[in-house]
């Protein structure tokens, strides 16, 4: 009972809101935020792409433990890292359990072992990443590097809406739980309640669709008198707005360091 | 002297799909410098008159488009929406939507930079100054309260010092000081920076105070443009519109004196004086006690803030509502008032204190044991429509309760709120006004003791608000209790029996509306500004009036007696 209700706080919807939000908007300064965004931005797609063809589990562990240190650093919510260690888990679980049907044993576990601090490594990188780059940078990064700028708008917007979706897809979740009726027993590991809220869940989809269709009329609207087509056709403007991005000592430095931590670590596959 | 800034002439304009003429052969010319209220019944034009300013009509909205608009020298058939929105303006009523960064300055920043100013940030600095948001320069736009979304809102369409600005509906979601804000950040940028404002207004108590000039839209044509005295004193013109002027102003022309009638509460103290000796009226308390519904005892509320603080959004709250209690819940936004409704309604739990409910501590207090007793109708009517259509929204609760005689009930209560017609129609596709009535429908058919409500009124002209406290009245035969939280005084003077005021999460007064309009010091604390004619009758020395029709009797009862007396 105790527990049950500890976990009810700890996980309510709202404290799984604010956590989301604080990583997707990096309230918070660390180490990362510090760097320019493009450095971030090329340094993720190394860390995002190269662990997949590496299978020396040296090379492997240095990389994780180098994603362990900079999670830390960038104090990556609790709440993240616990769905993460979850999904990795699972996933192991789940494949293992696939593998015994199959006439796999113990063994089996091994290079799923090994598949799972590979993809904890790359997963690491990314939370690291996210959590530090706030929208704005990342919008203005993606712009300065050469992508379209409907496409960096579009990802700065969806910064913007996404707390108000969540705000209201609560919303929603409430109306159905204040006219529905959940179901009395909870049934045998309170299944009849889970599958209530999952429905209910589901079905709040629906409505938040057709609301969010019907505003982004003035949105769209807005956007033509705010001129946004006007600077479609403009490359100054990219100039204008981007211009405070600057490399200083810290960007080379942290280049510095990770070509540097690379070296050693992939040194050592060979003499281990 | 003034040239034309604007010149509509003669324009016809019918949207894609609709067999209605918007606009049948309107014709408008706006000065420069003038500050400019727009008025007329729902579906009269205003919006669309506005979208033809800027180009959005005839190019965003490509319907049968006939006559000519020149704006700022521009005709607007052979110039972008882009190209006239340079020098104009745009704020919508849903502004909200037009909010599109992610971080304030940025977002005020926005028009100059796409057209390529390079000054850009320093003219968003300046709106965010002359709006007074400088302290939120760098907030994430999300953070921000309604009133200060709008503040940004009206920033970002500055920003480019537009020499119009036109502005949809400015106060309908403020509570009164942040209406007041706005409509003095209006007057700055009119005559401080000389830009022409449109406004569309319901208000006219702020049209009085702010505008200059008004002009009225009926069926499509502007019928009359006047100099705002004169307008607002056409009360015969406005009224047969469903468009209601000052109270002062009506007071005066029901008392049929002569055809210059007072606009403001100032004029209207010097018009109706009576010299009458200073009297104190000693206002009536509550002193019904009847069985108590619903109870909050020494409640508080804290939550986390995204610093990781933890903020007390109630303290202390301890209320008990009664049988037959029509209750206004008032105070400024971030009062606590939201977290009151919360509270009552299980959404959110005490973190310390408890909830009665006919007496009874709840011990477990969820969304879905209270719902069967508390109805909450939500500010945001679309955030309850679940259904595909008006009748299976009202039938939604019962439904999932297996009731009985069902669809004789929903039978009833569509016809309660006038809503049998409309019963197949999906409710996110109905005017504001229809939308409202079936949420409070879908509250009533809930069938609870206690009905919540959060701003019934926001968002509605005049005569649509005026049904909504009709619907009020025809809610009451279906509850005990109804609770309503709202800015609206004048729906708090004519409806309410007990009001109670918040203010920095705590509740600081709980009495009649006579008892609280009459003291000051709560007024200036919890922000509220009582109805015009409220304030006349304490000037005067008059007994608290809460409507206009009463104010009529208590004053020809007094000059009578004046009279009678030979003074």
């Amino acid at each position: 009972m105790e527990t049950s209700k500890l976990l009810n706080e700890k996980f309510s919807l709202e404290y799984v809101k604010g956590e989301l939000v604080r990583t997707a908007y990096s309230t918070e300064v660390n180490l990362l935020t510090k760097l320019d965004p493009r450095v971030l931005l090329i340094w993720y797609s190394y860390f995002a792409i190269v662990p997949w063809f590496i299978h020396s589990h040296v090379v492997l562990i240095g990389y994780l433990l180098f994603m362990i240190f900079l999670t830390y650093k960038a104090k990556v919510s609790p709440l993240i890292l616990v769905v993460l260690g979850l999904g990795l888990l699972t996933e192991m679980g789940i494949i293992f359990l696939i593998s015994l049907l199959f006439g796999g044993n113990f063994e089996t576990v091994l290079p799923m072992f090994w598949l799972s601090i590979k993809l904890g490594g790359i997963s690491l990188a990314s939370v690291a990443v996210f959590t530090s780059l706030n929208p704005e940078k990342f919008s203005d990064a993606l712009l300065r590097m050469g992508f379209p700028s409907a496409f960096s708008f579009s990802v700065a917007y969806g910064y913007r809406i996404l707390p108000t979706l969540l705000e209201e897809f609560q919303q929603i979740i409430l109306s159905y739980r204040l006219r529905g009726q959940a179901p009395s027993k909870n049934g045998i590991f309170y299944w009849r309640k889970l599958a209530y809220y999952l429905i209910v869940f589901i079905r709040s989809f629906y409505p938040l669709i057709l609301n969010t269709a019907k505003r982004s009329r003035t949105t769209v609207e807005a956007l033509e008198t705010k001129g946004f087509s006007y600077a479609a056709k403009d490359s100054e403007m990219i100039k204008l707005k981007t211009g405070y991005l600057k490399l200083t000592y810290i960007d080379y430095s942290f280049m510095m360091i990770s070509v540097l931590y690379l070296i050693i670590v992939h040194a050592l596959h060979f003499v281990l | 002297m003034s040239k034309p800034l604007i010149e509509i002439q003669n324009v016809t304009f019918q949207y894609p799909g609709s067999d209605v003429r918007v606009l049948n052969g309107a014709n408008l010319i706006v000065e420069e410098g003038e500050f400019l209220a727009i008025i007329g019944g729902n579906g009269s034009g205003k919006s669309t008159i506005c979208k033809l300013m800027n180009g959005l009509i005839p190019h965003f909205y490509v319907g049968e488009f006939e006559g000519e608009v020149i704006s700022n020298g521009h005709i607007t058939t052979t110039h972008d929406v882009a190209t006239l929105s340079k020098s104009i303006g745009y704020v919508y009523q849903d502004f909200e939507n037009q909010l599109l960064r992610p971080t304030v300055l940025d977002d005020a920043s926005f028009v100059p930079l796409n057209y390529g100013l390079s000054d850009f940030k320093e003219r968003g600095k300046w709106a965010l100054q002359v709006t007074g948001l400088t302290h939120l320069a760098n907030e994430f736009v999300w953070q921000l309260s309604g009133g200060q979304k709008h503040l940004l809102a009206l920033a970002g369409a500055i920003a480019m010092r537009p020499k119009v600005l036109i502005v949809d509906e400015p106060v309908a979601q403020l509570d009164p000081q942040h209406a007041k804000r706005i409509y003095d950040v209006l007057r700055t940028l009119n005559e401080e920076y000389g830009m022409t404002i449109i406004v569309i207004e319901h208000h006219t108590e702020f049209i009085a105070e702010y505008c200059k000039s008004v002009a009225l839209m009926d069926q499509g044509k502007v019928l009359w443009k006047k100099d705002v005295r004169e307008a607002l004193c056409s009360v015969e013109d406005l009224i047969s519109r469903q468009i209601f002027p000052p109270q002062v102003t009506m007071a005066a022309h029901y008392l049929n004196r002569d055809t210059a009638y007072p606009i403001t509460i100032e004029e209207a103290v010097a018009y109706f004086q009576l010299n009458l000796p200073a009297h104190t009226f000693l206002p009536e308390s509550v002193k019904t006690e009847n069985s108590a519904v619903l109870a909050v005892k020494n409640a508080t509320v804290s939550y986390k803030t995204l610093q990781k603080q933890m903020k007390k959004a109630l303290n202390n709250v301890s209320a008990t509502f009664h049988k037959g209690d029509q209750i206004a819940l008032v105070g400024n936004n971030g009062a606590g008032k939201s977290s009151l409704l919360k509270l009552l309604t299980g959404i959110v739990r005490p973190t310390e204190g408890s909830i009665e409910l006919f007496g009874k501590t709840l011990k477990k207090i969820s969304p879905e044991i209270l719902s069967n007793d508390v109805a909450f109708v939500f500010q945001n009517a679309e955030e309850m429509f679940i259904d595909d259509s008006v009748r299976k929204e009202i039938e939604f609760y019962l439904k999932a309760r297996k009731v009985e005689n069902a669809t004789a009930l929903v039978d009833q209560i569509l016809e309660d709120f006038d809503l049998t017609s409309l019963q197949h129609q999906d409710a996110r596709l109905l005017s504001g006004g229809q939308q409202r009535r079936v949420s409070l429908a879908i509250g009533a058919a809930m069938r609870p003791s206690v009905v919540i409500l959060d701003e019934p009124t926001a968002n509605l002209d005049i005569a649509t608000k005026n049904k909504v406290v009709l619907m009020l009245q025809r809610l009451k035969k279906h509850v005990d209790t109804i609770i309503v939280a709202t800015h609206d005084m004048q729906l708090v003077a004519e409806w309410a029996n007990r009001i109670l005021v918040m203010h920095q999460g705590e509740l600081i007064a709980d009495d009649t509306s006579e008892v609280i309009f009459n003291q000051q010091e709560i007024l200036n604390c919890a922000g509220l500004v009582p109805p015009q004619i409220v304030t006349l009758c304490h000037e005067l020395n008059l007994p608290h009036c809460a409507t206009i029709e009463v104010f009529l009797d208590c004053w020809r009862q007094v000059e009578q007696r004046g009279v009678l007396v030979g003074n």
